[in-house]
This record gives structure tokens, C-alpha cells and sequence, in this order.
């Protein structure tokens, strides 16, 4: 572990510079440069024994440099420098350039930096499996394929194939979707690198792959579009909003890289290493996969039941009924507790990623939070009804350790930064 | 502990709710959620606190939670409380937009102070009392099951279920074999239509809290309360006992049956069923001899009842395969044939399915002597003695035998103090309790267990050896916990044998049925019964297997090994 001065020194000057770049974008005051190294020192010495890898660092530096924006412009500072109220949407839609610039020129190149910088990358906890960079890149490569051709499906609606194309001065479609699988399989590699040691499972990989969506969303179409074709990059919210349909297709892409990454990851696993005997758990993978999707499908109901009438009272059960070709509300709400989760599969066939329609469906964004928050619930009380009996037996109790998170990860950061900004962009945006 | 942890909080929960005033709308409301979450919170904290990275933890978790607080608070309870609906609508959110940051700032803020105010306080009056780590209490009860079959192990596995987490009872199950068979597929196996593991389960992966020892039981003290095993010293204790030892052929003595037949309970009896068939018809090519030709190809097997009906179909389907693979031996010199001493067999069916069994094997090439009883068997062949329709004795000539007429419970039950019938089988009553042994308790093949209400003895099958289990582990847990035992009373869901190539009979709740579908529904009943979904998996493969390619006839037994030379 490198000592705790190094760390301070290297975010403060991280800090520093990055602040620097964003006072030279007109984005902070002048005195902002010296708050930079404040805050990267900060961030260096809270975060010293999380930003353990580059992949945790970076959803730490975005996390935090979130917060600073909420915190500063977009939160409190207003309050003193204008004495307006805190938080005030006009405002945080205001400063939408600075929240862009925070993340971009603060957060990811500290926690990124840092986490390259610690010391402990080669294993962030213990059980953690040996890091393979031939499985990250082609785990993460595949994957990046099959998300590039889901947000393919919207950029080709929306004849975005050309504008991709313009980064090598063309106007052909094919050679605009040539590019586009290029950097899916680009940017569905580097998540292997970044998060292959994060990767817990399902959950946790669509999760990261959430997030990572996200984070490309600020970094591909709204900045290094533009700089690849020379000009100075457009942060401004009205930009935002015209992509907003983008921002739906990376978060999309990012959780389909981040399942199928998760999928071939457990198979490369699987068949490379789980498959010897020296290995082998005392349940078979099958079995715990049936468990799995048992105690999910039990607790998916349970909170499909939850959010039943929140669904009801914004009318929106016939609408989900036309998807199942009926307008019948009890129809409506077998297709919801039964296929939530099918719902975007469903929706393909005529998506349209506006902010209208972001707008229309922002309470249905709320129902689906608390329909998460209760399914998980559920399924955590099933989880652990089942782990005190299974405890009682040694082998399985080995297992069981083995599943817990481990702490040190960049979790809560992954939390606050795909939970808050999934939330904030379409109320922000819309 | 208030000081160490719940002033701490407050503190930090007053600081961090002003954040929270803006969205409340009430400066009050504010800092008194603040203070309810913020003692809350630092209650919650582990104990002890202080590690490397945790503010970054908590104060990230803490700002993520934020937002389903927002959600539920703001845009749901608040209204509500108001009496107005919730502003869950696009425009009822962005109104409430400085809420959802103030709840943000809130979470970080108290997570990372809280977490700070906390070690501080701790560091300058002591670390916080901790209650006592909780002790994992002692075994009090031990429950020992004898007998590894469906009726042990059923009850181990529901004896789990029962007492689930409760470490204070401890449960062994003591077997003679390694697996549980899945008997109703015996004779598959047999007739080479399933691998021989893949209708047995490990009693290891059966089970998951119970310990298995892999023994012989010698002998049983029921007034010490202790079981003695064949291979060690050691005695087991046990509060409760659960004889479920199941039974054993009864081959009769005399007369060379014991000597020459070879039976059909056990899965090794299958495999060598099998392999002494393949190896007949081997000899039987090589034989020039037409009459110890015909011998090698006939194969008596003995008992009309489940077990011998379903064994001699399937032998009678392996062994006319076979032939296309031996193009030397000529197929009328090939004879199954079923020996049964009562005039039709199947009596656990209803006439007209046994008629239709018996037709179905008929017409499939199986011979049957009806009426008839084996008196005597030698090297080379079986004498029958025919009750009707006149008496007669008569000879066939065979190479092979197959004893599958009657079972009678464990030897073993004949030693202990205790009331049993006329078969050896231990007397209970409907709690399944051994009648005057409080903590015996036996079920299964070895126990009469009478029917709660009709009074009858319940038959000796799968079936209801599955549900005396769960019968007996709710009672043992009844009698441990001093509550009332339930009675044992369950309707039999019906009977299914298959007799052949997709043919099967079954008798369902009083209906009937044969043929394709009796022997698809055979199948699939079954193979739902099949402990195990790898099993499962396996036996679906085989049975797959089966419908593209021959079945196996590679010997995996050499029934003639060469004797070993002198190295002296």
C-alpha cells in the first residue's frame, strides 16, 4: 500500500488539473483550481483503500464528483451565492455543463489515476479470482457486440448511423455502423478490463455495465464526437436533450454488456475453471440457478403486487395490456407481475427514446424503483432464511462466505452514481 | 451506549437535516427526520467501527439511499399524509427536484459524519459495549435414522426441513450403501436402458445437515439408548431412533434356489442381472450344442409381482434386441419366461390391467407358467411343480435365474425387544411410534404401519414409505417440543408398471389406464420422483439416447475371470 502522502499528492495535483480544465472551459471560477486540489486531496485520502483498481476508482471519482455538483452548483452553492432555494431545478438544469465537466475532467481521471496508482490492484479481496485480461477482452468484446446491435436498433430509427459516420468524414450508413460496432466491441473490452474483478454476478455486472453506459453516454456522443471532428465539444442542456434518446441507448447498451459480459464470464469460468474437480461446490451451478430464479420469481411478485397500484393510479395498465394485444387492465397486470423484466424486449418494436416520452413515463421510473427496491427485499429475506439453515453445514457455510460481498469494492459508489443519475437525467433532461 | 452511539447521531442527523429543511418545507419536520435517522443510523453501525475506507462506504450508501427515501417520504407518504394523491406524475417530481438533492446531500452527509463522529466519540470514551457474541447452543437431541432407502432418507430430508436452523438437534443416518436407489428404475437398468449411477443419489448430497456414517449396523441397545455399528467401537446415542431398514429378498432355503438364482434388489443385483445376459448370449454364439444353446438363451425369472413383471418386459426387450447383433443365434431358440404361482400376475392391479400386461409381454414373446412355483433349481436348469389346471412337474433347461418372488424386512428387527408380525416387520402405531418404545419410531419396508382411518396396514412401497417420513418428522419434532403426535393416514395416489417397449399399465385414483400413454405417464411421474435434478438430467439423457442408438451391450463385469497363476 503506497502511503498516505503519495495519495494526497497525486489527487491534489489531479485535482488541481482538473479544476484548471475546467476554469480554461469557463466552468468554474479561478479560485475553483485551488479547491480542485482540495477536494482531489480529499477524495484521494476518503477513497485510499477503495480505489483499489482502475475500474473502482473511476466509479468513485464519478460518484464523488456527482456529489460535488449537487453539492455545489447545482445544490447549495446557489443558495449563497444567489440566495435562492436549494436545489432548485432551473438551476441544476443551469449548470448541466458543469456536471458534464465534473465527471469528465475530475472524477474519472482522479479515481482512474488513483485506482491505476493503488497498489492492491491485483486483487481487491480475497476470494476474488486471478484478473485475466484474455477473458476481459474477449468476454467484454462479445458482449460489446450484442449491446452495440440492441442500441443499434434505436440509432438506425433514428438515422444516427450517418452522424457516426461523419467522424471519418463519410455519410454512409454502413460505414457509420461499421464504426459503431467498432467502438461497441471497444468499449464493451474495456469494461472487462476495468470491472472483470468486480464482476459478482448477474446483478452486480448490469449494475457496473449501467453505470458504465452512462458514463460513455457523457463521454462518447456529448464530448469525443465532437472533438473527433475537430470542434469544441457542445455541454450545453439543449445538446443533452437532443441526445437524450442516446442516453436511453448507452444505458441500454451498458446493461446488456453488463449481463452478457456476466453470462460469458461465468461460462469462460465454468468451463475453465469451475470444471475441474479440484473445484468443484457442492451444489452443481444448475442447481443454484434454479434456486435462484425460484426465490427471484417469488419475490418479483411480491413486488410486482407492491407496485400494482402505483401502476393503477397512473392508468397504466391498459397500456401494458396492448402489449400483450388486449386492453384489459387485469390483463395488463398479469403481463406486469409475470414480465417487468421483458418489458424493453416487448417495447422494441416501437421504442421511441424522447424526452416527451421520458417525461410520460418518469412515474412509471418511480413504481419500477420501489418494485426494485421490494423485490430485493424479498428475495434478500428468502436468501437468508435459506443460508441460516444451509449454515448448519460446513460446506455450504464455506460457500456462502464466498458469496458475501466483499467489502472494498466500489459498490456504494456504483449505487449513488447509477441510482442518482438514473433518476436525476430523465427529470433533468425531460 | 446513547453517548457512544445515539448522541453521535443525533448530532449529525440535526447537522445533515437542514439539508432536508428545503424539501420538507418545515424547518422542524427537517431537522426532526434528520434526528430520528441520523440515532437510527448510528445504532445500525457495526461494532466495531472503525476500518480502513468505511466513511467512503457508508457515505455512499447512505447518499444512495437517499433516493427510495425521497421516493417513499416525499413523493409518497407526505402527499398522502396531506390527504393529497402522491406526486408521482412527471411535473409532481420536478417540483419536489430540491427534495430528491437534499435527501442526496443527507445521505452523504450523515454517512460520512456519522461514521467520524462515532470513532471520535469512541476514542475518547471507549469503544462501545458489545453484547456478548451469541453462543451456538449445544446438541440436546440426537435423532438416528438406520437405513439409507427412500424411507431414511425421506425422513432425514424432512427431519431438516422440520427443525431447519435449530443446531440443538443433531441428525445421523446410518446406511449400508453410499446412495439412495431409485428402485422403480431397477429394472432399466437391468435391461440396459439406464446407466446404473444414474438412478442412484448420493446420500451425501441428499442431505444437508445431517451426518452420514457409511456402516453395518450390528446390533441395537434400546434400553441404553445406543446403536452399535459392525466396523468400529464407537456406539451411536440417540434420543430418538428411527428404524427404517427396509427389507431383503427371501430366497427360499433348499432346493438350490438360494444357490443358483440371482436376485433383483439392489443395484449390483442389476448390474450383474445385466452383464450375466450379455455373457449368455456370448457363450450362447460360441455354443455349437444346440440344447445348451437353447439353455444359455432361456432366462426364467421368478414372482409375477411389480418388480418381476417390469423385469422380465425388460429383459424381454434387451435380449430381442440383442439378437440383431448376434445374426448367429436364431430368435425361437430365445425364451423369457415368467414364473408365477398364483393364476394371474400383477396382483397389486386390477384383473383387466394384468390381463392387458400379461397379453401386451404375450405378444412381445414372454412365456408364462402360471399357477406354477419353482421347487427346484440347479446348474442348467429349474424344475416348476403346476398346481393347475392338473398337477405337474416339470424341467426346463436355463443358465439363468432371477429370484424376484418376496422380501421380508431386515433380520436385524428379529433381535430387538420389541412387538412385530408374523413377516418380522415392527409393529407401530398410527404415529409411527414403536408400540411401548417411547423414542422408536420405524416406518417403511420394516414397519406395519396402520392407516389412521381405515385401520389397515399400509403397503409396503415408495409411495407411502415417502409420506410416513413426513408423518414421523413432524411427529419427532411433536414429541421433542411436547406437543400432541398426528396420526398417519394417506390415500394411495394410484399404481403404474411398465411391462414393455411403450407399454405400461396404471391404475390412478380408480381409473385406468395402458398402453402409449400409460408408459409416457410412467415415465414422467417417475422421473419428477427421481431425487436429484442431475439425475434427472442424466436419466432424460439415457432415455434420449435410447431412441437414436442400440441399447449397450459392453460387459462391464467379467463373470469368468481366468484364475490367477501361482507366483510362489
Amino acid at each position: 500500500m503506497r502511503s498516505r502522502a503519495s495519495f494526497l499528492f497525486i489527487g491534489a495535483i489531479v485535482g488541481v488539473l482538473g479544476a484548471a480544465a475546467l476554469f480554461f472551459l469557463g466552468l468554474v471560477p479561478g479560485i475553483g483550481v485551488v479547491f480542485g486540489g482540495i477536494f482531489g486531496g480529499c477524495f484521494a485520502l476518503l477513497t485510499r483503500f477503495r480505489a483499489t483498481t482502475p475500474g473502482a476508482g473511476l466509479l468513485w471519482g464519478l460518484s464523488f464528483s456527482f456529489l460535488l455538483w449537487l453539492a455545489g452548483p447545482a445544490g447549495i452553492l446557489p443558495k449563497f451565492m444567489s440566495n435562492t432555494s436549494m436545489g432548485m431545478l432551473d438551476m441544476a438544469r443551469a449548470h448541466f455543463a458543469e456536471l458534464v465537466g465534473y465527471l469528465l475532467l475530475f472524477g474519472a481521471p482522479l479515481g482512474l489515476l488513483l485506482g491505476a496508482f493503488s497498489a492492491k490492484k491485483a486483487a481487491a479481496h480475497a476470494n476474488a479470482r486471478p484478473f485475466s485480461l484474455s477473458r476481459a477482452l474477449v468476454a467484454g468484446g462479445l458482449a460489446g457486440i450484442v449491446g452495440g446491435w440492441a442500441f443499434g436498433q434505436w440509432m438506425e430509427k433514428a438515422h444516427f448511423f450517418p452522424l457516426i459516420a461523419g467522424l471519418v468524414g463519410s455519410a454512409s450508413p454502413s460505414v457509420g455502423k461499421s464504426l459503431h460496432f467498432l467502438f461497441a466491441v471497444i468499449i464493451g473490452a474495456t469494461f472487462g478490463l476495468l470491472f472483470q474483478r468486480d464482476v459478482r454476478g448477474y446483478g452486480s455486472s448490469a449494475g457496473w455495465g449501467l453505470a458504465y453506459g452512462i458514463f460513455w453516454w457523457f463521454l462518447g456522443p456529448l464530448t469525443l464526437k465532437s472533438l473527433l471532428q475537430a470542434q469544441k465539444p457542445d455541454w450545453s442542456l439543449a445538446h443533452g436533450q437532443e441526445l437524450f434518446g442516446s442516453l436511453i441507448g448507452h444505458i441500454v447498451y451498458g446493461l446488456i454488456v453488463g449481463i452478457i459480459y456476466a453470462a460469458l464470464d461465468k461460462l469462460w469460468v465454468g468451463f475453465f475453471i469451475d470444471s475441474d474437480p479440484i473445484n468443484r461446490q457442492p451444489e452443481g451451478p444448475g442447481s443454484r440457478t434454479l434456486l435462484s430464479l425460484g426465490r427471484g420469481m417469488a419475490a418479483g411478485l411480491v413486488g410486482g403486487l407492491v407496485f400494482w397500484p402505483q401502476i393503477v393510479a397512473v392508468d397504466g395498465l391498459p397500456w401494458i395490456a396492448r402489449l400483450a394485444g388486449g386492453t384489459s387492465p387485469t390483463l395488463g397486470l398479469m403481463g406486469h407481475v409475470g414480465t417487468l423484466t421483458l418489458f424493453p424486449i416487448w417495447l422494441g418494436a416501437s421504442f421511441t427514446w424522447t424526452t416527451a416520452a421520458a417525461a410520460g413515463a418518469l412515474s412509471s421510473l418511480l413504481g419500477h424503483l420501489l418494485y426494485g427496491a421490494v423485490t430485493a427485499c424479498v428475495f434478500l429475506l428468502l436468501e437468508r432464511r435459506h443460508q441460516d439453515w444451509m449454515r448448519l453445514d460446513p460446506r455450504y457455510a464455506v460457500r456462502l462466505a464466498r458469496l458475501q460481498r466483499p467489502l472494498g469494492t466500489a459498490a456504494p459508489a456504483l449505487w449513488f452514481f447509477a441510482l442518482g443519475l438514473g433518476v436525476l437525467m430523465p427529470i433533468l433532461l425531460s | 451506549m446513547f453517548l457512544r452511539r445515539g448522541f453521535p447521531g443525533l448530532v449529525c442527523g440535526l447537522f445533515g437535516g437542514t439539508l432536508l429543511v428545503g424539501g420538507f418545507g418545515n424547518l422542524s419536520l427537517g431537522l426532526a427526520v434528520g434526528a430520528i435517522l441520523g440515532i437510527a443510523y448510528t445504532f445500525a453501525l457495526p461494532h466495531p467501527i472503525g476500518r480502513d475506507g468505511a466513511a467512503a462506504d457508508r457515505a455512499m450508501t447512505a447518499a444512495a439511499f437517499g433516493l427510495p427515501m425521497w421516493g417513499a417520504i416525499n413523493v409518497i407518504l407526505l402527499p398522502l399524509f396531506a390527504g393529497q394523491t402522491p406526486q408521482w406524475t412527471a411535473e409532481g417530481m420536478r417540483t419536489l427536484f430540491p427534495a430528491l438533492v437534499g435527501w442526496l446531500l443527507f445521505g452523504f452527509a450523515l454517512g460520512l459524519l456519522a461514521t467520524g463522529a462515532v470513532h471520535l466519540v469512541e476514542r475518547l470514551f471507549g469503544a462501545t459495549p458489545v453484547a456478548p457474541a451469541r453462543k451456538i447452543p449445544e446438541v440436546k437431541t440426537h435423532v438416528v435414522i438406520l437405513g439409507g432407502g427412500f424411507a431414511g432418507v425421506t425422513a432425514a430430508i424432512n427431519l431438516e426441513k422440520e427443525f431447519r436452523a435449530d443446531p440443538t438437534v443433531a441428525f445421523t443416518l446410518v446406511s449400508e450403501t453410499n446412495a439412495l436407489l431409485f428402485t422403480p428404475m431397477l429394472a432399466e437398468v437391468a435391461a440396459s436402458s439406464l446407466e446404473p449411477t444414474h438412478i442412484s443419489t448420493p446420500l451425501r448430497s441428499s442431505v444437508r445437515r445431517t451426518s452420514v456414517v457409511r456402516s453395518q449396523v450390528s446390533g441395537i441397545d434400546l434400553a441404553n439408548r445406543r446403536v452399535h455399528l459392525s466396523d468400529r467401537e464407537e456406539t451411536l446415542p440417540y434420543d430418538h431412533l428411527v428404524l427404517a431398514l427396509g427389507a431383503v429378498s427371501r430366497v427360499p432355503p433348499g432346493d438350490g434356489i438360494a444357490e443358483h438364482a440371482l436376485e433383483f434388489k439392489t443395484l449390483a443385483d442389476a448390474i450383474c442381472i445385466r452383464n450375466h445376459v450379455i455373457d449368455a448370449f456370448d457363450r450362447a454364439d460360441a455354443e455349437r450344442d444346440e440344447a445348451k444353446r437353447r439353455a444359455l438363451l432361456t432366462f426364467v425369472v421368478a414372482g409375477g409381482g411389480f418388480s418381476g413383471a417390469e423385469l422380465v418386459g425388460g429383459l424381454n426387450d434387451f435380449a430381442r434386441g440383442m439378437l440383431a447383433d448376434y445374426p448367429n443365434l436364431p430368435a425361437e431358440e430365445l425364451r423369457i419366461i415368467l414364473v408365477h404361482s398364483r393364476d394371474r400376475i400383477l396382483p397389486e392391479l386390477s384383473a383387466s390391467l394384468a390381463d392387458y400386461a400379461l397379453e401386451r409381454m404375450r405378444a412381445r414373446g414372454v412365456t408364462f407358467e402360471l399357477n406354477a412355483r419353482l421347487s427346484v433349481a440347479r446348474s442348467g436348469g429349474v424344475t416348476l411343480k403346476r398346481k393347475e389346471p392338473e398337477p405337474a412337474e416339470f424341467e426346463i433347461a436355463t443358465e439363468t435365474l432371477v429370484w424376484t418372488a418376496g422380501a421380508v424386512p431386515n433380520p436385524l428387527l428379529q433381535e430387538l425387544a420389541i412387538e412385530r408380525d408374523k413377516r418380522g416387520a415392527v409393529v407401530v402405531e398410527d404415529t409411527l411410534c414403536v408400540k411401548g418404545n417411547a423414542g422408536v419410531w420405524a416406518l417403511g419396508d420394516c414397519a406395519v404401519v396402520p392407516d389412521a382411518k381405515t385401520g389397515k396396514p399400509c403397503p409396503p412401497t415408495a409411495q407411502f414409505a415417502i409420506r410416513e417420513a413426513r408423518t414421523l418428522a413432524g411427529n419427532i419434532r411433536a414429541a421433542i417440543n411436547g406437543e400432541p403426535l398426528k396420526p398417519f393416514h394417506f390415500d394411495s395416489l394410484g399404481t403404474l408398471c411398465v411391462v414393455g417397449h411403450h407399454t405400461a399399465c396404471a391404475e390412478i385414483k380408480g381409473f385406468k389406464f395402458s398402453g402409449f400413454f400409460a408408459w409416457f405417464l410412467w415415465r414422467t411421474l417417475y422421473l419428477s420422483k427421481l431425487p436429484g435434478l442431475e439425475r434427472k438430467v442424466r436419466v432424460l439423457a439415457d432415455w434420449t439416447i435410447e431412441l437414436f442408438f442400440p441399447r449397450d451391450i459392453v460387459q462391464t463385469i467379467d463373470l469368468h475371470p481366468p484364475p490367477k497363476e501361482s507366483t510362489a
